[in-house]
């Protein structure tokens, strides 16, 4: 069953497929810093405010995946922000988050050296946020 | 114009040359990556960036960098866009696009420019070319996805380039 975009039910979907990823347990072995997803409002998609995903990852395992403010989000050690079509494009598979990055589409804040030595756990990520069935607010 | 330090360090500015105007630096710095563009490119930031990060965090690497002369363009074929870093022994300029005068030019797609960025560090400093990352470099060359202009001259130039780029 599709679950609201971005909302707690999505955020334990995420979780859930996550820890059944056998590539992000052993890519993200060694993993032990908070991840945020900033997702800016675009009212115009009916998504009105910004969304902060606080990711608690720790050695290959997502201990917690919350949504809450922006600001939230914001504090972590990794923040990778980026308004809310971008992350549909990310999360429907229309957009490589590698690429976004590089293109500057996804915009990330944190160490660089310690993000590309987990590139794959990120793009094991990425896969498991296209595994769940989304009801878009902008497709209603 | 240029913009940006990165380590604050005694020194004077490094001046442009080649025809093309100088970067400037912020004050009080001598800057060891800098930027040609105003705007640098996303792609620009995150290879200054990196390079940046693992020249302050390895001796190994900085003296790498402090001895490394040569413009590298790295073109990325699936997103349509490039840089050209040019080494001047103890500072880089990151420029948008490829420029002239490049003693090599590596050409693939971005998951292999990770890849490239990903592999380890041997015996005497040559890249490991035998674990599952290298592997993957290698079959790429093999297949032509990954294509490196000057490789056979400057092959130093190219393991030197991938000590200071790795973030292993």
């Amino acid at each position: 069953m599709a679950v609201k975009a971005f909302s707690n039910e999505w955020a334990k979907a995420f979780k859930d497929e996550v820890n059944k990823s056998s590539v992000y347990k052993t890519a993200g072995k060694g993993w032990k810093w908070t991840v945020g997803l900033v997702v800016e409002a675009e009212p115009a998609n009916h998504f009105p405010e910004a969304k902060g995903i606080v990711m608690d990852l720790f050695d290959g395992e997502a201990r917690d995946i919350k949504v809450g403010a922006a600001s939230d989000a914001q504090k972590c050690d990794f923040v990778i922000t980026a308004p809310y079509t971008r992350w549909k494009e990310v999360a429907t598979n229309q957009l490589d988050a590698t690429k976004g990055m590089l293109q500057g589409k996804l915009k990330l804040k944190g160490d660089l050296p310690t993000i590309v030595r987990y590139t794959k756990a990120s793009q094991e990520m990425t896969l498991c946020t296209t595994r769940i069935p989304v009801e878009w607010p902008d497709e209603k | 114009m240029a913009r940006r330090k990165v380590k604050a360090k005694q020194g004077g500015a490094p001046g442009g040359s080649r025809g093309e105007a100088a970067p400037k630096l912020d004050v009080d710095s001598r800057a060891e990556v800098l930027y040609a563009d105003d705007e640098p490119s996303a792609f620009a930031s995150m290879l200054g960036g990196l390079i940046e990060a693992n020249v302050r965090s390895n001796a190994g690497k900085e003296r790498d960098f402090d001895s490394l002369k040569a413009r590298v363009g790295i073109w990325v074929t699936d997103i349509d866009e490039g840089v050209t870093l040019d080494f001047k022994g103890g500072h880089l300029v990151v420029h948008n696009g490829l420029k002239p005068r490049r003693k090599l030019t590596i050409r693939t797609d971005a998951d292999t420019v990770m890849s490239l960025s990903n592999l380890k560090i041997g015996l005497f400093g040559l890249p490991v070319y035998y674990d599952e990352v290298g592997r993957g470099v290698a079959f790429k060359l093999l297949q032509g996805k990954l294509k490196i202009e000057g490789l056979l001259p400057n092959i130093t130039t190219l393991n030197t380039v991938t000590r200071i780029f790795s973030v292993q």
